[in-house]
């Protein structure tokens, strides 16, 4: 599985993505191991409380987790998964 | 008059008149200014079947009523005139600090009438107006206009101008203001071309006064709070400006590329945000009055490209960029410098770019037709070049510079022009993102994200979340974009600062200032007369509910790679319950109730 | 504890947020022509500068007034103040100081310089980019001279 970051987020994890040869059962397991590995301001962005951070944005293969389901949703190896701070443009 | 200064100004190039009028309270109470303002003058003072062209159009500078205050971000003013590109009201909206300098210098709205004998310029100085020659002037580039008005000015006035782009009458020209912001789309700068007004200085040393000033200092201290605690309002745009959709809408699958004929641009990453703030960012920029800061001073050292400027955009990195099939960032920021010096739509003209590598690769033009050039997309030496020959009006460029609809049908194929209404579509593909498609279709102005910026909800979760791939509730979302966006336009507001306030601080803000009562009801209501006020003119151009389609490609042709891959627009889903909503009939013309309801009638 | 309003050129965007605070906690309206601080702009370089009064120690326009109008003030640290009730407008003050920050507004009929409000100064509270910061003595260039300093931080850090 390939995850890749953006943004901010990108300052947090001090690379551009990751590749993982087991991919988590499911995107909270994901998200607990990254804060794991890169510590506060990551695990901050990413969780409010045991839920899921309002201000991040989440495609599991291009659909965002709040339509699959959110913190629950499965992941499988060939999944590509991005991560954004809140953004926006015009 | 409190907010408003209460005159407006009318100029009248034929004549070489100045006239100074009483601004219609009635007027400004209903359509605030700006886009509204603007574009009740030209529905009452232009004839449907004028000519964009002729000295009969007229073209309205208009800032709003918060415009010249410390409302956060609402710095702003419209350039309202009937559309050479495509026939509409054309509203284009630019920052900077020219609105506020029409205000301090005394104006509601500037009407400027008639077509000089040969080329002036405007140079208004508080009260003292004067239509100067400008023959020395005409030809340069709109930096170079800038420098050399203010030398026979004043060193601080602000500039209005067009460059070779507008005096080409090119329907995709802008009107350029300190130097870098652009009132970019619908070719608004051909109108002042085609008046032989190169420049408008201002200067302006006078009060914007408040009703309340108590209640407009805590309103606006309000709203201020929110929008810097907001993540994108606060932090976001500032740290990467607005190219950092790049690759969300590349990740969404949503990213048009090579014409539109996919969604997908494997190398995205090349042209967004986050490399330019690590490569070609010198610091951010802000308009008058804004907190985001969104702006990017730029500078580009590759040789090849070399420039300093302001840019690009997101909608530009992917117009020069994903469009054409291009990654390299520092090709892309020197055509969007190219642009803004010779005053054209960098969206237009990279999607117009785009259709013709399109035409090329189809073997429909060839080299005989692109003065030697390979147009193939992802030549990124090609595409500069092109950008150049384009503000030169030189060989192939005077044909982009008619932009993509006009130049795909004279080589009889407009179906490669993705266009809505002849004006280019922007950087969201509709196949990935339904309530966009519904947007851009039913666009007064065509092709276009601003007025009606679904994206904010259906990609970017912006305080609510509706999921991209379905139509369902969209009609209803576009309707309240469109309708709260006009109003905001229309106050002199910035469309950023939605991310962190919305139509109630927006209307406290207003009322403090004019000292008129506008509840949040009122205010939306503003924006839908005025959206309905442009539909009552586009009727009048010709526009039928057959105009308020996609190209079909997008509705025909599913993306091909990426994570929208097999996905078209189901427009057909959404815009019957638009007609629906928004209280017109089944072919889209407003009903005599709806018209009655806003006053229309 | 002597504040002084410092200027960071380097963070300004150009917003002129600085001035609408100024006009408006002043004259209660929007005149930036009325500001006591204005922000210049190069367009073609991409920078902008605030300016306004740096209440000298040894101020040119308080040793060239006659009336005293112009005076260190004896109630708050840091501040050349103006008394409007003995300035005879006489503009001498704007002819002596070198950097421009006062003038003479022939419409009020009064010497506009910087009397950091009342030591809240609005600039500063408006600025949205921390371009102005009204700060400690001791700690007027800390945030400055700390940035670098973790720059040389960093280098050292990969190296050692």
């Amino acid at each position: 599985m390939t995850v890749r970051f953006f943004a901010t987020i990108r300052t947090y994890t001090g690379e551009t993505e990751r590749r993982l040869d087991d991919a988590p059962a499911t995107l909270r397991e994901l998200l607990t191991a990254l804060a794991a590995r890169y510590g506060t301001l990551f695990r901050r962005a990413a969780f409010a409380g045991a839920d899921l951070n309002p201000e991040i944005i989440i495609l599991v293969n291009g659909r965002n987790v709040l339509y699959l389901r959110g913190l629950d949703t499965a992941l499988s190896q060939d999944d590509e998964v991005s991560i954004f701070p809140m953004v926006a443009g015009g | 008059m409190f907010g408003w200064t209460g005159t407006t100004l009318r100029v009248d190039l034929t004549k070489g008149t100045v006239t100074r009028e009483a601004t219609d309270i009635g007027l400004a109470h209903t359509y605030l200014g700006a886009r509204g303002m603007g574009g009740k003058i030209i529905l009452d003072e232009v004839a449907p079947d004028t000519d964009a062209l002729s000295p009969a159009n007229k073209i309205v500078f208009s800032p709003g009523p918060l415009t010249g205050t410390f409302a956060p971000s609402a710095g702003r003013f419209e350039v309202v005139t009937k559309a050479p590109l495509n026939n509409v009201i054309a509203g284009s909206n630019s920052g900077g600090a020219f609105g506020p300098e029409l205000k301090y210098a005394g104006y509601d709205a500037l009407i400027i009438e008639g077509k000089a004998a040969k080329p002036v310029y405007l140079w208004i100085k508080n009260d003292e107006v004067e239509i100067r020659d400008a023959g020395a002037i005409w030809g340069h580039t709109t930096p170079d206009t800038t420098d050399l008005v203010r030398a026979e000015t004043d060193e601080d006035a602000k500039v209005a101008c067009i460059g070779p782009g507008g005096e080409h009458l090119s329907p995709i020209a802008t009107v350029m203001n300190e130097m870098h912001r652009a009132a970019g789309r619908s070719g608004v700068g051909a109108v002042m071309g085609s008046k032989n007004l190169k420049a408008i200085a201002v200067f302006g040393t006078g009060a914007v006064t408040v009703a309340d000033p108590e209640r407009f200092k805590t309103a606006v201290m309000k709203a201020r709070k929110m929008i810097q605690e907001h993540p994108v309002g606060g932090t976001g745009l500032k740290a990467y400006g607005t190219d950092v959709l790049v690759n969300i809408l590349n990740q969404t699958g949503a990213l048009p590329t090579r014409n539109y004929q996919d969604g997908y641009f494997p190398t995205a990453d090349k042209i967004g945000g986050e490399s330019l703030a690590a490569k070609q960012l010198v610091r951010p920029k802000g308009c008058f009055s804004c907190i985001i800061s969104c702006g990017r001073v730029t500078k580009v050292d590759n040789p090849a490209y070399a420039g300093f400027g302001e840019g690009p955009e997101y909608e530009t990195a992917w117009s020069f960029g994903a469009d054409c099939g291009i990654d390299d960032l520092d090709a892309i920021t020197k055509a969007n410098f190219l642009c803004n010096e010779y005053g054209l739509d960098t969206i237009s003209l990279g999607s117009t770019i785009a259709c013709a590598m399109e035409l090329f690769e189809r073997g429909i033009i060839t080299a005989k037709d692109t003065d030697g050039v390979q147009l193939t997309f992802g030549n990124v030496a090609a595409m500069v070049e092109m950008t150049r020959k384009a503000g030169e009006g030189e060989g192939f460029g005077a044909k982009l510079a008619q932009g993509s609809y006009r130049l795909a049908e004279s080589y009889g194929h407009p179906e490669y022009s993705m266009t809505c209404k002849k004006q280019e579509m922007p950087a969201y593909d509709p196949r990935g993102v339904q309530g966009i498609g519904l947007n851009y279709a039913t666009g007064n102005r065509g092709g276009c994200h601003v007025r009606g910026y679904t994206i904010a909800i259906e990609v970017l979760q912006n305080g609510a979340v509706m999921d991209p791939r379905i139509t369902e509730g969209k009609a209803g979302l576009d309707i309240t974009f469109q309708n709260l966006t006009a109003a905001l336009d229309s106050a002199g507001a910035c469309l950023f600062s939605t991310f962190g306030i919305g139509a109630p601080e927006l209307a406290e803000m207003l009322s403090a200032v004019t000292g008129v009562e506008y509840s949040v009801d009122e205010f939306m209501k503003i924006g839908e007369r005025i959206w309905n006020q442009e539909r009552l003119w586009n009727l009048t151009q010709g526009y039928t509910t057959a105009d308020d389609t996609l190209p079909e490609r997008l509705l025909k042709d599913p993306i091909k790679t990426g994570p929208a891959k097999g996905e078209v627009n189901r427009l057909g889903e959404m815009l019957p319950e638009y007609y629906q909503l928004r209280g017109w009939d089944d072919k889209g013309v407003p009903s005599k109730a709806k018209l009655k309801e806003l006053s229309l009638n | 504890m002597a504040k002084v309003l410092m200027i960071h050129p380097d963070k300004c965007t150009g917003c002129h947020n600085c001035e609408l605070a100024c006009s408006f906690e002043h004259e209660g309206q929007f005149r930036p022509a009325a500001s006591r601080v204005q922000a210049y702009t190069w367009e073609r370089e991409g920078m902008t500068v605030p300016m306004m009064c740096q209440q000298c120690d040894d101020a040119a326009c308080v040793k060239v007034c006659p009336t005293g109008a112009m005076h260190r003030s004896v109630t708050r640290a840091n501040l050349v103040d103006w008394d409007e009730r003995v300035c005879i407008r006489c503009k001498m003050c704007t002819v002596a100081c070198p950097f421009g920050n006062a003038r003479y507004d022939a419409a009020s009929s009064s010497i506009f310089k910087c009397d950091t409000c009342q030591g809240a100064p609005e600039c500063v509270t408006f600025c949205p980019n921390g371009a102005l910061e009204f700060v400690d003595d001791e700690q007027q260039v800390r945030s400055r001279k700390k940035a670098y300093a973790a720059k040389f931080k960093d280098a050292f850090q990969e190296v050692s």
